[in-house]
Protein backbone atom coordinates (compact mmCIF):
# COMPACT_ATOMS: atom_id res chain seq x y z
CA UNK A 1 0.00 0.00 0.00
CA UNK A 2 2.72 2.35 1.00
CA UNK A 3 4.82 1.43 -1.98
CA UNK A 4 2.09 2.05 -4.48
CA UNK A 5 1.35 5.56 -3.21
CA UNK A 6 5.00 6.44 -3.39
CA UNK A 7 5.17 5.12 -6.90
CA UNK A 8 2.20 7.23 -7.83
CA UNK A 9 3.63 10.45 -6.44
CA UNK A 10 6.98 9.82 -8.02
CA UNK A 11 5.31 9.27 -11.34
CA UNK A 12 3.38 12.49 -11.16
CA UNK A 13 6.52 14.36 -10.16
CA UNK A 14 8.46 13.22 -13.19
CA UNK A 15 5.44 14.11 -15.24
CA UNK A 16 5.46 17.70 -14.00
CA UNK A 17 9.19 18.02 -14.53
CA UNK A 18 9.08 16.77 -18.06
CA UNK A 19 6.14 18.98 -18.87
CA UNK A 20 7.96 22.02 -17.51
CA UNK A 21 11.04 21.32 -19.55
CA UNK A 22 8.99 20.66 -22.65
CA UNK A 23 6.79 23.73 -22.38
CA UNK A 24 9.15 26.64 -23.15
CA UNK A 25 10.17 25.19 -26.50
CA UNK A 26 6.56 24.57 -27.37
CA UNK A 27 5.33 28.00 -26.31
CA UNK A 28 7.78 29.81 -28.60
CA UNK A 29 5.94 28.50 -31.58
CA UNK A 30 2.48 29.81 -30.75
CA UNK A 31 0.74 32.83 -32.12
CA UNK A 32 -2.23 34.69 -30.73
CA UNK A 33 -5.11 34.53 -33.21
CA UNK A 34 -6.92 37.73 -34.19
CA UNK A 35 -10.28 38.00 -32.46
CA UNK A 36 -13.46 40.06 -32.55
CA UNK A 37 -15.41 40.29 -29.31
CA UNK A 38 -18.88 41.73 -28.97
CA UNK A 39 -21.26 41.92 -26.07
CA UNK A 40 -24.97 42.40 -26.23
CA UNK A 41 -27.81 41.79 -23.79
CA UNK A 42 -27.76 38.03 -24.43
CA UNK A 43 -24.08 37.50 -23.84
CA UNK A 44 -20.71 37.57 -25.48
CA UNK A 45 -19.88 36.58 -29.01
CA UNK A 46 -16.26 35.89 -29.88
CA UNK A 47 -14.89 35.24 -33.33
CA UNK A 48 -11.34 33.93 -33.72
CA UNK A 49 -9.41 33.43 -36.95
CA UNK A 50 -7.96 29.94 -36.98
CA UNK A 51 -7.09 29.24 -40.61
CA UNK A 52 -6.34 25.63 -41.46
CA UNK A 53 -7.54 24.27 -38.14
CA UNK A 54 -9.66 21.12 -38.36
CA UNK A 55 -12.24 20.41 -35.66
CA UNK A 56 -10.18 17.68 -33.99
CA UNK A 57 -7.19 20.01 -33.55
CA UNK A 58 -9.17 22.70 -31.76
CA UNK A 59 -9.27 22.70 -28.01
CA UNK A 60 -11.50 25.18 -26.16
CA UNK A 61 -11.27 24.92 -22.40
CA UNK A 62 -12.83 26.80 -19.52
CA UNK A 63 -11.18 26.55 -16.17
CA UNK A 64 -11.42 28.84 -13.14
CA UNK A 65 -13.00 31.63 -15.11
CA UNK A 66 -10.37 31.50 -17.81
CA UNK A 67 -11.21 30.61 -21.38
CA UNK A 68 -8.40 28.96 -23.32
CA UNK A 69 -8.34 28.53 -27.06
CA UNK A 70 -5.66 26.22 -28.38
CA UNK A 71 -5.42 25.04 -31.94
CA UNK A 72 -3.08 23.68 -34.54
CA UNK A 73 -3.38 24.21 -38.26
CA UNK A 74 -3.05 21.20 -40.51
CA UNK A 75 -2.43 21.95 -44.14
CA UNK A 76 -2.11 18.92 -46.41
CA UNK A 77 1.03 19.22 -48.48
CA UNK A 78 2.52 16.89 -51.05
CA UNK A 79 5.64 14.97 -50.14
CA UNK A 80 8.96 16.51 -51.08
CA UNK A 81 7.69 20.05 -50.61
CA UNK A 82 10.40 22.66 -50.22
CA UNK A 83 9.12 25.78 -48.50
CA UNK A 84 10.33 28.93 -50.21
CA UNK A 85 8.36 31.71 -48.61
CA UNK A 86 6.46 31.57 -45.36
CA UNK A 87 4.42 34.23 -43.69
CA UNK A 88 2.65 31.74 -41.43
CA UNK A 89 5.62 30.15 -39.76
CA UNK A 90 4.16 28.48 -36.72
CA UNK A 91 0.66 27.23 -37.25
CA UNK A 92 0.02 26.86 -33.53
CA UNK A 93 -2.56 29.15 -31.99
CA UNK A 94 -3.07 29.91 -28.37
CA UNK A 95 -4.96 32.63 -26.56
CA UNK A 96 -6.58 32.94 -23.18
CA UNK A 97 -9.31 35.23 -21.89
CA UNK A 98 -10.77 35.90 -18.49
CA UNK A 99 -14.52 35.43 -18.34
CA UNK A 100 -16.57 37.38 -15.84
CA UNK A 101 -18.75 35.45 -13.42
CA UNK A 102 -21.79 37.11 -15.02
CA UNK A 103 -21.51 34.66 -17.88
CA UNK A 104 -22.63 31.09 -17.88
CA UNK A 105 -19.57 29.15 -18.98
CA UNK A 106 -21.48 25.87 -18.80
CA UNK A 107 -23.58 26.92 -21.79
CA UNK A 108 -20.85 28.03 -24.19
CA UNK A 109 -21.62 27.24 -27.77
CA UNK A 110 -18.65 26.76 -30.11
CA UNK A 111 -18.80 26.50 -33.87
CA UNK A 112 -15.85 26.13 -36.21
CA UNK A 113 -16.53 26.95 -39.83
CA UNK A 114 -14.02 27.67 -42.59
CA UNK A 115 -11.29 28.40 -40.10
CA UNK A 116 -13.33 30.82 -38.00
CA UNK A 117 -14.30 29.88 -34.46
CA UNK A 118 -17.50 31.42 -33.17
CA UNK A 119 -18.06 31.23 -29.43
CA UNK A 120 -21.23 32.41 -27.78
CA UNK A 121 -21.23 32.72 -24.03
CA UNK A 122 -24.68 33.51 -22.63
CA UNK A 123 -25.25 35.71 -19.65
CA UNK A 124 -26.57 34.20 -16.46
CA UNK A 125 -30.30 34.75 -16.28
CA UNK A 126 -29.99 36.90 -13.15
CA UNK A 127 -27.22 38.99 -14.71
CA UNK A 128 -29.27 40.05 -17.74
CA UNK A 129 -29.98 43.74 -17.85
CA UNK A 130 -33.57 44.43 -16.91
CA UNK A 131 -35.78 47.34 -16.29
CA UNK A 132 -37.03 47.82 -12.81
CA UNK A 133 -40.57 49.00 -12.50
CA UNK A 134 -40.99 51.84 -10.10
CA UNK A 135 -44.17 51.57 -8.17
CA UNK A 136 -45.81 54.66 -6.95
CA UNK A 137 -46.63 54.23 -3.29
CA UNK B 1 4.99 29.37 -9.79
CA UNK B 2 6.70 31.29 -12.52
CA UNK B 3 4.02 29.90 -14.78
CA UNK B 4 1.54 32.09 -12.95
CA UNK B 5 3.23 35.25 -14.18
CA UNK B 6 4.34 34.05 -17.57
CA UNK B 7 1.37 31.97 -18.55
CA UNK B 8 0.60 34.38 -21.34
CA UNK B 9 2.55 33.58 -24.44
CA UNK B 10 4.90 36.54 -24.72
CA UNK B 11 5.99 36.02 -28.29
CA UNK B 12 2.44 35.48 -29.39
CA UNK B 13 1.43 38.72 -27.70
CA UNK B 14 4.31 40.60 -29.34
CA UNK B 15 3.19 39.22 -32.65
CA UNK B 16 -0.33 40.49 -32.03
CA UNK B 17 0.95 43.91 -30.94
CA UNK B 18 3.11 44.09 -34.03
CA UNK B 19 0.10 43.26 -36.16
CA UNK B 20 -1.97 45.97 -34.50
CA UNK B 21 0.72 48.59 -35.03
CA UNK B 22 1.21 47.46 -38.60
CA UNK B 23 -2.50 47.75 -39.30
CA UNK B 24 -2.55 51.25 -37.78
CA UNK B 25 0.06 52.32 -40.33
CA UNK B 26 -1.42 50.23 -43.11
CA UNK B 27 -1.69 53.13 -45.54
CA UNK B 28 2.02 53.89 -45.54
CA UNK B 29 4.54 52.21 -47.78
CA UNK B 30 6.48 49.61 -45.85
CA UNK B 31 9.73 48.89 -47.56
CA UNK B 32 11.25 48.23 -50.94
CA UNK B 33 10.27 44.61 -50.58
CA UNK B 34 6.60 45.61 -50.62
CA UNK B 35 5.72 42.83 -48.19
CA UNK B 36 3.95 44.28 -45.25
CA UNK B 37 3.29 42.24 -42.20
CA UNK B 38 -0.38 42.20 -41.46
CA UNK B 39 -1.21 41.56 -45.07
CA UNK B 40 -4.28 39.47 -45.57
CA UNK B 41 -4.17 36.62 -46.32
CA UNK B 42 -0.82 35.24 -45.16
CA UNK B 43 0.72 33.17 -47.89
CA UNK B 44 3.14 30.26 -47.78
CA UNK B 45 4.80 29.16 -50.98
CA UNK B 46 6.61 25.91 -51.61
CA UNK B 47 7.51 23.77 -54.54
CA UNK B 48 7.90 20.13 -55.38
CA UNK B 49 9.51 18.54 -58.41
CA UNK B 50 6.35 18.91 -60.47
CA UNK B 51 4.29 21.68 -58.95
CA UNK B 52 4.27 24.96 -57.06
CA UNK B 53 2.09 24.91 -53.97
CA UNK B 54 0.64 28.14 -52.62
CA UNK B 55 -1.33 28.21 -49.38
CA UNK B 56 -3.29 31.32 -48.46
CA UNK B 57 -4.51 31.46 -44.86
CA UNK B 58 -7.84 33.13 -45.49
CA UNK B 59 -10.43 32.02 -42.94
CA UNK B 60 -14.13 32.79 -43.09
CA UNK B 61 -14.58 33.36 -46.80
CA UNK B 62 -17.31 32.16 -49.10
CA UNK B 63 -15.45 29.79 -51.49
CA UNK B 64 -17.60 30.99 -54.38
CA UNK B 65 -16.49 34.58 -53.79
CA UNK B 66 -12.75 33.90 -53.93
CA UNK B 67 -11.30 34.95 -57.23
CA UNK B 68 -8.15 33.12 -58.36
CA UNK B 69 -6.70 34.13 -61.69
CA UNK B 70 -3.49 33.82 -63.67
CA UNK B 71 -2.60 36.58 -66.05
CA UNK B 72 0.79 36.92 -67.73
CA UNK B 73 2.50 34.71 -65.20
CA UNK B 74 1.03 36.46 -62.18
CA UNK B 75 -1.28 34.54 -59.91
CA UNK B 76 -3.78 36.78 -58.18
CA UNK B 77 -6.00 35.87 -55.26
CA UNK B 78 -8.69 38.39 -54.47
CA UNK B 79 -11.97 38.66 -52.64
CA UNK B 80 -13.68 40.45 -49.87
CA UNK B 81 -14.11 39.55 -46.26
CA UNK B 82 -17.40 40.65 -44.78
CA UNK B 83 -18.25 40.71 -41.09
CA UNK B 84 -20.61 37.86 -40.21
CA UNK B 85 -23.94 38.29 -38.51
CA UNK B 86 -26.06 41.36 -37.98
CA UNK B 87 -24.55 44.81 -37.73
CA UNK B 88 -23.67 46.07 -34.31
CA UNK B 89 -26.35 48.32 -32.87
CA UNK B 90 -26.30 50.71 -29.93
CA UNK B 91 -26.80 47.91 -27.46
CA UNK B 92 -23.71 46.06 -28.61
CA UNK B 93 -20.39 46.78 -27.02
CA UNK B 94 -17.27 46.03 -28.99
CA UNK B 95 -14.29 44.83 -26.97
CA UNK B 96 -11.99 43.75 -29.76
CA UNK B 97 -11.97 44.14 -33.50
CA UNK B 98 -8.71 42.67 -34.68
CA UNK B 99 -9.82 40.53 -37.58
CA UNK B 100 -9.23 41.78 -41.08
CA UNK B 101 -12.47 42.93 -42.73
CA UNK B 102 -12.18 44.41 -46.17
CA UNK B 103 -11.45 43.65 -49.77
CA UNK B 104 -8.09 42.05 -50.41
CA UNK B 105 -5.87 41.13 -53.29
CA UNK B 106 -2.55 39.36 -53.36
CA UNK B 107 -0.45 38.76 -56.43
CA UNK B 108 2.31 36.20 -56.75
CA UNK B 109 4.66 36.11 -59.68
CA UNK B 110 5.07 32.60 -60.99
CA UNK B 111 8.34 31.34 -62.43
CA UNK B 112 8.51 31.12 -66.22
CA UNK B 113 8.31 27.34 -66.22
CA UNK B 114 4.91 27.31 -64.47
CA UNK B 115 2.14 25.89 -66.58
CA UNK B 116 -0.96 28.15 -66.34
CA UNK B 117 -3.11 25.39 -67.82
CA UNK B 118 -2.49 23.06 -64.90
CA UNK B 119 -3.91 24.91 -61.92
CA UNK B 120 -6.13 23.57 -59.21
CA UNK B 121 -7.45 25.36 -56.15
CA UNK B 122 -9.35 24.14 -53.13
CA UNK B 123 -10.63 25.79 -49.99
CA UNK B 124 -10.55 23.67 -46.83
CA UNK B 125 -10.85 24.86 -43.22
CA UNK B 126 -10.23 28.45 -44.22
CA UNK B 127 -7.09 27.67 -46.21
CA UNK B 128 -6.93 28.19 -49.92
CA UNK B 129 -4.47 25.82 -51.56
CA UNK B 130 -3.47 26.57 -55.12
CA UNK B 131 -1.37 24.05 -56.98
CA UNK B 132 0.29 25.16 -60.20
CA UNK B 133 1.86 22.48 -62.37
CA UNK B 134 5.25 22.93 -63.97
CA UNK B 135 5.80 22.44 -67.67
CA UNK B 136 7.27 19.11 -68.68
CA UNK B 137 10.48 20.60 -69.99
CA UNK B 138 11.51 21.95 -66.60
CA UNK B 139 11.19 18.72 -64.65
CA UNK B 140 14.44 17.29 -63.36
CA UNK B 141 15.58 14.41 -65.51
CA UNK B 142 18.66 12.30 -65.84
CA UNK B 143 20.54 12.61 -69.08
CA UNK B 144 21.90 9.39 -70.45
CA UNK B 145 25.58 9.50 -71.30
CA UNK B 146 26.36 8.00 -74.67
Amino acid sequence: MNDSTELATRESRTDVASRESAQPAKQLARIAPAVDIFEDSHGITLYADLPGVPREKLNVRVQDGSLNIEAEAMVPSPSGLRLQHDEMRHPHFWRAFTVSLDFDVSRIDAQLRDGVLKLTIPRHQEAKPRRIEVSVG
Amino acid sequence: MSDLFFSTDLLGEFERLHRQIASAFAGFPASLRAMRSGTFPSVNIGSTDDSIEIVAFAPGLDPAAIDVSIDKGVLAISGERKPPGPEADDETRVYARERFMSAFRRAIELPPHANPDKVSACYVNGCLTVSVGLSEASKPRAIAVQ
